[in-house]
């Protein structure tokens, strides 16, 4: 049954993955074409495999254009993001073309404002990717059912390194929104800018829900409650913080047609 | 005239009769399926061939384009018929292709009046995709449709 789509007259070729990259890098200061995020996506579901994604990712000639580079970087995380778990083990190896991608664009704002904005990307970018190579049993959106067991909370410390390690991200999150929001342009409609959070806030959510339930279950282990007061009270002040930043999201129209902001 | 057309297209791509039920259940007019050609197609699905056909027409109209939006929105309608009511080999499909659903929660189409079609389909996928993620309502749905 599985193996079903793989005779789907529609599925796609390498030629026609590079297609979909290619328009969802395309100069327009627009978001990506979420029509083409998505083949890129069912492509690594379908043939199960983020390497040809990779290659068609660097035939692109992206980085004579901020823009190009930065809706690249949103595309590469929706794949990292919505796409078959391989395509966290296939781009670990690609962090040095993430990095040659923040080279590209040293110091300043840039010409349209993205320079910064392209450094703040990858910056999280490789963050996220250490992390996922740090505790593959997460997939890319962080989901909780997915993540079947909580089995590492048998050993308490190992569940405290996950936490910490996840609010390492969370804090991560919360920084990058911060330059986003603070890059907008008055006099334009941002939207290219605006969709770069729309993987955060899922992100974060993702990441809210599942502190919480860590949290909980090492309560339950961990007799010296003492010992999670710091781990407590940083929960805390990042559940403060998310608040806050999906206050600010449900401002935006865009965002908030496309994607249910939480409260 | 646009019938015309459809028929000659089915003739001519060698559609089987279960596969021109699910095309014409999924059409680009303006009004939706009967609820009597989705119970039919639902029938349809309990004989396994016949449902691999019904799931390769929805699929194929799954993805495709926004100009289609109208076809992707009445297959996942469909879909979710025959999740209600069809064989459990449908849910089967469904849950093992869930990113087919799950990356339309996101789908946008502008039209040329500057009306963002994308809304319809995008609730859609958000229910189904629920759906499909709790085993307890959907073991409800499909009891109460018995
Ligand atoms: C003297 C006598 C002659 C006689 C002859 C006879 C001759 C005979 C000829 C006959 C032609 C007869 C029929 C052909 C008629 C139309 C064909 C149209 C095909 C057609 O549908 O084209 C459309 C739109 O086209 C245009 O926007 C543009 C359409 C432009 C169309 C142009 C047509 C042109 C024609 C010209 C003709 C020219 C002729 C020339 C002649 C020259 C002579 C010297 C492109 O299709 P589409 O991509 O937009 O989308 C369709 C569309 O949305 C449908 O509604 C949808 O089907 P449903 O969901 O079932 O409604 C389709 O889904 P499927 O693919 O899953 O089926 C979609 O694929
Ligand atoms: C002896 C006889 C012979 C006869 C012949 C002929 C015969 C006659 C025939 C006639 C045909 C006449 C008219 C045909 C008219 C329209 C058909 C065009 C259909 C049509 O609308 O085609 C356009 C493109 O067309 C062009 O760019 C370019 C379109 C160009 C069209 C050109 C035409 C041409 C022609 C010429 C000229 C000329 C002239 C001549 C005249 C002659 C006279 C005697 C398709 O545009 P679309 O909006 O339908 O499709 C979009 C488009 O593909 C986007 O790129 C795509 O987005 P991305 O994937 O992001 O790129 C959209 O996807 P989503 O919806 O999912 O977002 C699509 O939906």
């Amino acid at each position: 049954m599985s193996s079903f789509r793989l005779q789907a007259d529609h599925m796609q070729s390498d030629a026609s993955l590079v297609t979909s990259v290619r328009k969802a890098t395309s100069v327009d200061e627009t978001a990506p074409k979420r029509k083409h995020v998505r083949s890129c996506i069912v492509f690594t579901w379908d043939h199960r495999t983020a390497k040809p994604f990779w290659i068609a990712v660097k035939v692109q000639p992206l980085f004579a254009s901020e823009i190009q580079t930065f809706k690249a970087l949103i595309t590469v995380h929706r794949v990292l993001q919505e796409g078959h778990r391989s395509a966290l083990k296939d781009s670990q190896p690609e962090r040095g073309w993430l990095k040659t991608c923040a080279r590209q664009f040293p110091g300043g704002e840039g010409m349209k404002g993205y320079s910064g904005l392209i450094r703040d990307y990858v910056d999280y970018l490789l963050d996220k990717l250490a992390f996922h190579n740090q505790h593959p049993e997460f997939n890319g959106t962080f989901e909780y059912k997915e993540y079947i067991s909580l089995r590492q909370v048998d050993d308490p410390n190992e569940g405290y390194e996950t936490v910490y390690d996840m609010m390492n991200l969370q804090d991560h999150i919360d920084d990058f929104q911060k330059q986003i929001f603070s890059s907008f342009k008055r006099s334009s409609k941002n939207e290219c800018r605006i969709s770069a959070l729309v993987p955060l806030v899922q992100e974060s959510y993702g990441i809210y829900r599942f502190l919480i339930s860590m949290l909980r279950a090492l309560y339950k282990t961990i007799d010296a409650a003492d010992t999670l007061e710091p781990l407590k009270q940083r929960y805390k002040s990042q559940h403060h913080r998310l608040r806050q930043f999906y206050a600010d999201c449900s401002n935006l129209r865009y965002l908030t047609s496309l994607i249910s902001v939480p409260r | 005239m646009k019938a015309a057309v459809r028929s000659v297209k089915n003739f001519s791509k060698g559609y089987t009769d279960t596969q021109v039920k699910v095309r014409n259940a999924t059409t680009n007019d303006a009004w939706g399926p009967s609820g009597s050609a989705m119970a039919e197609i639902a029938a349809l699905t309990f004989d396994q061939n016949e449902m691999l056909e019904v799931v390769d027409i929805i699929d194929r109209r799954l993805n495709d384009k926004g100009k289609n939006w109208r076809h992707v929105f009445k297959s996942l309608s469909l879909l979710e018929y025959c999740l209600h009511s069809g064989s459990e080999n449908v849910v089967r499909w469904a849950k093992d292709n869930i990113y087919i659903i799950t990356t339309l929660r996101e789908f946008v189409f502008v039209d040329e009046h500057g009306h963002d079609q994308g809304q319809n389909v995008r609730s859609k996928a958000k229910e189904i995709s629920a759906l499909l993620s709790d085993d307890e309502n959907l073991r409800e749905a499909r009891r109460n449709h018995d």
